[in-house]
């Protein structure tokens, strides 16, 4: 070990250089790869939509002035659920994939008092049909329930939820969800949602939701009431054509709510996955960039090591020369190359980890991010400490060929 | 002599041009994610308006009557004010020039309904164009008769007054917006803010200015059914939000800006709003403590978070990056000066003084920091037009400007010299006598 330790301090430049870049690598891939995988989030997230394509989306509808009156809202819906191919319509506050208008509350457990912040809530009507989500438990909302009249919006209204499977684990730990009941914020007289079911999933529209969970959601019954931005989705049956009753929702739309559209703003009739496509695009452009700064780093980083090795290699032919004529074999040369990397570019990797850390707290302080979890902290080292095996090969190679005649020479 | 160093430097870059090209590229790459990551984030963190916004100041208070009282929804005190309030600090005129506006967002037509447009601008109470710094191509803007006696009278920009009427000069031409003919009586250059930071609350999530295509006296507005996009705050009850509606008499929708060129026209502003505030308070009308506070622009875009915080994460990216390929290529250039200690070597025993050693290798990192700029150059334009293709609200803002390219090359030569103190430093360091015998 005394042989492979003595020679990095005695000549300090070159180790030195490859700890700094090692460690700059490091931390800036550890919090480059972190922000890549919160954008992933909602990519990877499932949505819970059922046969997304058949799902037709109307959005984009803003009334100008007031908004329209439940009633009108109720009977465009009707119209939309009459026309042919169609087998459910929906219109609601919000929905998955729209951006434009979101309704969030902390949801908090009443007996427990257990919470999940940003919940997101979805009021609308007959939605787990339309939207086609999966039941894993309990019921859907009864037709009494469905038809009742907010003065409000609802979310401060009481009454029967169905929430997603993440929300409920979260809630209610102890696995019995159904039957318990929820508050809708933190005030005293926050209203008290009743669990009526549990579906598999039903993502947020709020995809970075600080210390959230893009799976954490509720739906209400009913229609919100004095909403200006409402959301129409219908559902083609099987084996019709998805395009016509496309066509026909937009003209179903233009001709009920036209001439009360905001001026300017055109209604977006559209797939669900195109919806999806578009609402997500933001994350996935982040998505490309941040892995390409990541593999960049990463590559800048094994041309650095490289060349400073085989510089620092080809510094002690001579000296290894020597030890090859004094007995030492080829392996050897190889193995203390090796291991001298190894201890480098591992005080490298544990500056880099601090440093890594040290960044991230600070970003936490000011920007919405979270905790880098641990795990990515021995998962970056081990790519680094990788990545320098990997550059230190080629050199290590060269100079466990050097024959041991070469320390005769230039002496 | 600095030519006869240049001359070396470039005769010892053709030697190893595999090395030389990885150093170059490397810092190419480092500077030119630096220069694209700066570029957008100048372009939203820079004044609005050059000039003039760092002198603009905005007033925020807790203005909230009965009706809205324990309203869940309300977080902080913020910028929209009732008309009748903003009329009156406007009316007091305490400071050099001040002004209550709203955006809006609307359909402007010619008389005939024949040629139409949708199009931004504001409603305002005051006089905007001077303000604001507007430059005014035809006509004048209105007078304070006017604007009392609520007369429909418009300024325009030469755009809109080309679309509707075909020729810029459109003064005295008549404009319909919502049930009544306008009178244009001036027309102005087409105008934006390179940041919204005039009414940010109609403006989150949009953080690019948008052009400003009319300004309208806003109760000459109202009258004639002209709404601001948004009705700001409505109270209790109203719908959390109206689009394009006149019916604000009950709401929050305008902000009032003031133009404060001294400290101590700052604080006699503040002093009376503070006055107006409490007194509305004590008479009642307030149902809270106003708490009123004075933003100037760039607090108030700093504190409304008009440059998102990707495009600050993505800065300190790539200023990251640019540290570690710095580090990286001042590690390479060591390697490539320490494997001439012999010349060096002989250069030294022949006479040549530490200094000029080190002279000569700062010359060469700086050749190869400037080759690095020439490098990031089209590099950088090509991370702007990477941004551009994305759909991120501030795309836009990815424009190659002339300050970019002057920034750009003072930057690849302060990373090429740094790069290369620490090498050249190293290579000059060693007494002659050894390096010989080294040799």
């Amino acid at each position: 070990m005394r042989h492979v330790v003595n020679p990095l301090l005695r000549h300090r430049l070159m180790p030195l250089l490859v700890v700094l870049q090692v460690a700059l690598a490091c931390a800036i891939a550890c919090n480059a790869l972190f922000l890549l995988q919160q954008k992933l989030v909602p990519i990877l997230t499932p949505d819970g939509i059922g046969a997304p394509d058949r799902l037709v989306m109307a959005w984009n509808i803003a009334s100008r002035g007031k908004p329209w009156p439940t009633s009108r809202l109720l009977e465009v819906r009707q119209a939309l659920r009459a026309l042919p191919g169609v087998s459910a319509a929906s219109v609601a506050g919000s929905l998955p994939m729209e951006t434009n208008a979101q309704m969030n509350g902390t949801a908090v457990a009443e007996d427990t008092r257990i919470k999940a912040g940003d919940a997101a809530v979805y009021i609308g009507a007959d939605l787990v049909e339309t939207l086609g989500l999966q039941l894993v438990a309990g019921r859907d909302f009864s037709a009494e329930e469905q038809g009742i009249q907010y003065h409000g919006m609802g979310i401060n209204d009481s009454g029967p939820t169905i929430i997603t499977r993440a929300l409920a684990h979260r809630l209610f730990p102890d696995g019995h969800a159904l039957g318990k009941v929820i508050r809708i914020g933190e005030a005293a007289d926050a209203a008290h949602r009743t669990v009526v079911g549990v579906v598999a999933h039903l993502m947020s529209n709020k995809f970075d939701a600080a210390g959230g969970n893009v799976d954490y959601t509720m739906l209400f019954p009913g229609v919100p009431g004095n909403w200006p931005m409402p959301v129409f989705a219908v559902r083609a049956a099987s084996g019709t054509d998805v395009a016509r009753v496309r066509k026909a929702v937009k003209d179903t739309i233009y001709r009920e709510l036209g001439n009360q559209l905001i001026q300017g703003f055109e209604p977006t009739i559209q797939m669900y996955g195109d919806m999806r496509a578009h609402a997500l695009a933001k994350f996935r452009a982040a998505v490309w960039l941040l892995a390409g700064v990541s593999v960049v780093v990463l590559v800048v980083t094994l041309a650095g090591i490289m060349g400073l090795t085989g510089y620092w290699v080809q510094q002690r032919t001579r000296q290894i020369g020597i030890r090859r004529a004094l007995g030492a074999r080829r392996k050897h040369i190889l193995r203390e190359l090796q291991l001298e990397n190894l201890l480098v570019v591992g005080a490298g990797v544990l500056l880099g980890l601090a440093t890594a850390y040290a960044i991230n707290l600070w970003l936490m302080r000011h920007y919405e991010l979270t905790r880098l979890p641990w795990q990515y902290l021995p998962f970056g080292a081990a790519l680094m400490l990788l990545l320098g095996q990997l550059a230190v090969l080629s050199p290590a190679l060269r100079a466990s060929r050097v024959p041991p005649v070469v320390a005769t020479r230039s002496v | 002599m600095f030519g006869y160093y240049l001359r070396l430097s470039l005769r010892r870059c053709r030697q190893n041009l595999a090395v030389v090209g990885l150093l170059v590229l490397t810092m190419a790459i480092g500077i030119a994610s630096t220069m694209t990551a700066m570029t957008i984030f100048g372009a939203l963190a820079g004044e609005p308006l050059p000039g003039i916004s760092s002198q603009l100041y905005v007033a925020t208070m807790d203005a909230r009557e009965a009706v809205d009282k324990d309203n869940p929804d309300y977080k902080q005190p913020d910028s929209y004010l009732k008309l009748g309030d903003a009329k009156a600090l406007v009316d007091a005129h305490r400071a050099p020039q001040q002004l209550a506006l709203a955006q809006s967002y609307i359909e402007a037509s010619n008389p005939d309904g024949k040629q139409s447009d949708q199009v931004t601008g504001f409603m305002v109470y005051g006089k905007p164009l001077g303000m604001l710094g507007v430059p005014l191509r035809y006509g004048r803007p209105w007078t304070a008769q006017e604007l009392a006696a609520r007369v429909p009278v418009v300024v325009i920009d030469s755009d809109l007054a080309q679309k509707l009427f075909g020729s810029e000069d459109a003064v005295g031409r008549g404009v319909l917006m919502g049930k009544q003919v306008f009178r244009v009586i001036g027309v102005t250059a087409p105008w934006k803010p390179h940041t919204a930071f005039l009414d940010l609350p109609r403006n989150q999530g949009d953080p690019l200015g948008s052009n400003e295509q009319f300004f309208v006296p806003a109760e000459a507005a109202l009258e004639a059914g002209v709404g601001p996009l948004t009705s700001g705050e409505c109270g209790k009850g109203a719908p959390v939000v109206a689009f394009q509606s006149a019916e604000v008499q009950h709401c929050r929708w305008l902000e009032v800006w003031t133009r404060l060129d001294t400290p101590a026209q700052e604080a006699g502003w503040r002093a009376f709003l503070a006055g107006y505030a409490d007194a509305q308070h004590v008479a009642g009308r307030y149902v809270y403590p106003p708490q009123p506070k004075l933003y100037g622009t760039r607090a108030w875009m700093t504190l409304n978070h008009v440059v998102p915080d990707d495009v600050r994460l993505n800065l300190m990216l790539a200023g990251a990056f640019l540290l570690l390929c710095m580090v990286n290529v001042a590690g390479l250039l060591a390697a490539r000066f320490l494997r001439r200690q012999a010349d060096v070597a002989i250069r030294r025993a022949l006479g040549a003084s530490k200094r000029t050693v080190f002279v000569q290798h700062i010359v060469e990192t700086g050749v190869l920091g400037l080759a690095g700029g020439v490098l990031a150059l089209p590099l950088t334009g090509l991370g702007l037009w990477i941004v551009r293709m994305q759909p991120v609200s501030y795309s836009e803002a990815a424009r190659f400007s002339p300050g970019v390219f002057g920034v750009l090359l003072l930057l690849s030569l302060v990373v090429g010299l740094l790069v290369g103190v620490l090498p050249a430093w190293r290579v000059c360091r060693q007494p002659p006598a050894l390096q010989i015998k080294v040799a």
